[in-house]
């Protein structure tokens, strides 16, 4: 009787307090990268603020169009605290790979490789985005000037159409660049991109002829009103 | 000897240490001006000959790479003297033609000519256009005999121009040089001057050879370095300027990106002179003046106006990014006012233009995209400056650009307020 509890229940308990023990500094170690992480986390993304916001960065995106840009879209927090955070975010998560990693379990393991192999193409997408999002702005903006300078009364429509252009191309190469769905994001883009131009030249020859007609008149033919004019600007 | 600079070459610095020292230097920067660049020539000599024939005188041609033979015509060029009534011309006059380089433009070829008067010590030069038609031999004695015998150091041209023509002289250069640095010189972006050996080589020194002021702003750049310098400036009378059509296809937008892109660094450069400023002096003028009729001019303002709209309407973002919450406040009555009640009144056409100097000051947008979208702004005033000048003779629309200078001046306060306050 005392070989059965000594081997039926004695036996596995003994083995699961073993592996507790040996699983208990891995999840000590695990709790100190992970309290050591965020203290960093914290203290790195407070940093960033900070330079951030005395090199006068808020100044900058308010400039550029981009803290106008997150208003938009319902975000009103700084960029200055916006990096900050996202800066601390990411050092949150590499502690928390790193926390995982240190409880020494094969799937978490592989995961964690997995996940670390995929952040530069994030880091790569990220950038893409932002880029993409800036030249749209100065694209869109040079062309809704030169538009107007022209006399094109769709100025605004075809600043709009610019802006969806440069960023719908951003898009696609991001994700192309996260590997979503590659093959679709290119041809789906291309087609889109391909519908737009036809789209625009159908609007303008047919639906527009009018217009184009006046316009190009206007500008190069009969009835020319700064053409046809005395006054001389330089 | 100096040692030639390398954008004078070998057989050019052989003939200026040939001709060791001149008095008198007359520049004309050219490129493919076959046409008119004989009659210029002749000009010079006439000049040159019947006002000072016992100078000893050097003509430059810096050329930027012509293929039309303009080179061979300025070599070429010869003056019936004995028509002209002139006889005793001491010495043939020397002529150095000579290519350019740097980045092409105007300003590389005034570089050149500015190297050689420095090193043939000239006293006094002379820069004319090579696509004037109506220079005549008096334009050289205008040029250069306030130099030579009033001591100046700057001579500006004063063209003869109908009340329309150079309405961004009129509108924006003019009034904004003069607000700035004190001095009444009605054409600062004229093209044809006189200036001393001595500015000449001020103007060598200066880093801007390499720069856009070179390639577009030289004409500005040269009367506004010579009013900071402090140099001692006057204007001549010159009569009508008929030269060569200018592109037509040139852009509105693309002229006021150049000339107040040029103006604006300026004020940027010079900022330790114009904010002390206040009001501004007569310039000195010479030569006969003299006034023609009232001449027909057509100008259509609708189009004008219709741009000025257009630009209230869509681009409405970006000029509330570099105007004032009042300037944009006294443009909006004019969205739908009638075309006969369209007005940009003085004040409020000095405070955008204020404006969009400090906003080009305080870099609020790309500078390109700040100076043209100006543009809608400019054909308005333009069309306000036109409907309200209409039946005045050229005489009484000068009455009324000279109001609109009072009215820069009076608001400069306002923009040295604004220039100075810090970023928000």
């Amino acid at each position: 009787m005392t070989e059965f509890w000594d081997t039926a229940l004695l036996g596995p308990l003994k083995t699961l307090g073993n592996m507790t023990l040996d699983l208990l500094p891995n999840v000590l170690a695990m709790a100190i990268i992970l309290f050591a992480g965020w203290t960093i986390a914290w203290a790195i993304g407070q940093l960033i603020e900070r330079v951030l916001r005395v090199v006068g960065a808020d100044h900058l995106s308010n400039r550029l169009g981009i803290s106008a840009a997150f208003a938009r879209g319902g975000v009103k927090t700084d960029p200055s605290r916006l990096v900050g955070r996202a800066a601390y975010w990411v050092v949150l998560l590499f502690a928390v790979m790193a926390g995982l990693g240190a409880l020494n379990l094969q799937p978490i393991n592989q995961f964690a490789q997995s996940f670390l192999a995929y952040i530069p193409h994030l880091i790569t997408a990220a950038l893409i985005i932002g880029v993409g999002y800036l030249l749209s702005n100065f694209v869109s903006q040079a062309v809704l000037i030169a538009a107007v300078n022209a006399g094109l009364p769709p100025a605004r429509m075809v600043a709009a159409c610019s802006r969806w252009g440069v960023q719908l191309v951003a898009v696609a190469m991001a994700m192309e660049q996260l590997g979503i769905a590659q093959s679709i994001v290119v041809v789906g883009f291309g087609i889109a991109f391909g519908g737009v131009v036809l789209a625009t030249a159908l609007a303008f020859g047919l639906g527009a002829r009018d217009l184009a007609r006046e316009f190009l008149e206007r500008q190069f033919g009969k009835g020319g009103a700064r053409g046809k004019d005395d006054l001389t600007h330089m | 000897m100096k040692a030639a600079p390398m954008f004078l070459t070998q057989e050019t610095d052989a003939k200026v240490h040939e001709l060791g020292q001149t008095e008198i230097l007359v520049g004309i920067p050219s490129f493919n001006n076959v046409d008119t660049i004989g009659h210029v020539v002749r000009a010079v000599s006439a000049g040159l000959a019947k006002y000072f024939p016992n100078r000893r005188a050097v003509l430059v041609n810096s050329d930027g790479g012509s293929t039309d033979g303009t080179p061979e015509v300025v070599s070429k060029a010869v003056v019936d003297f004995g028509a002209m009534l002139v006889s005793d011309q001491q010495s043939p006059l020397q002529k150095i033609i000579t290519p350019y380089h740097g980045i092409p433009g105007k300003g590389s070829a005034f570089r050149t000519i500015f190297e050689i008067a420095r090193r043939l010590n000239a006293k006094a030069c002379a820069v004319v256009d090579s696509d004037v038609r109506s220079m005549t031999p008096e334009w050289i004695e205008l040029l250069l005999r306030p130099i030579l015998d009033e001591g100046y150091e700057y001579v500006s041209p004063y063209y003869l121009r109908h009340k329309y023509d150079g309405t961004i002289t009129n509108s924006l250069v003019y009034p904004l040089t003069r607000a700035m640095y004190g001095q009444r010189i009605r054409q600062p972006i004229g093209g044809d001057f006189g200036l001393s050996g001595r500015l000449a080589e001020h103007y060598l020194d200066k880093h801007v050879w390499e720069s856009d002021v070179a390639r577009f702003g030289i004409d500005i750049w040269m009367t506004t370095e010579a009013i900071a310098s402090g140099a001692r400036v006057c204007q001549s009378f010159l009569g009508a300027k008929i030269h060569n059509p200018k592109d037509p296809t040139a852009d509105l937008a693309v002229m006021l990106v150049e000339v107040m892109g040029a103006v604006f660094a300026l004020m940027e450069e010079h900022q330790g002179v114009w904010l002390s400023l206040t009001g501004s002096n007569p310039v000195k003028v010479f030569g006969f003046q003299y006034e023609v009729g009232v001449e027909p001019v057509h100008v259509n303002v609708e189009p004008m106006v219709s741009s000025f709209r257009q630009g209230l309407a869509d681009l409405e973002p970006i000029w509330r990014q570099m105007l004032t919450p009042e300037s944009m406040a006294g443009l909006l009555p004019l969205k739908d006012c009638p075309l006969q009640e369209f007005s940009i009144p003085d004040e409020l056409w000095a405070q955008l233009v204020y404006d969009a100097a400090v906003a080009c000051h305080r870099r609020v947008m790309p500078r390109e995209h700040l100076l043209k979208a100006l543009t809608p702004l400019y054909l308005g005033r333009t069309a306000s400056f036109v409907l309200e000048t209409q039946g005045l003779t050229s005489a009484e629309a000068e009455g009324r650009i000279e109001s609109l200078c009072l009215a820069f001046e009076t608001c400069k306060p306002y923009l040295a307020k604004c220039w100075t306050a810090p970023s928000v």
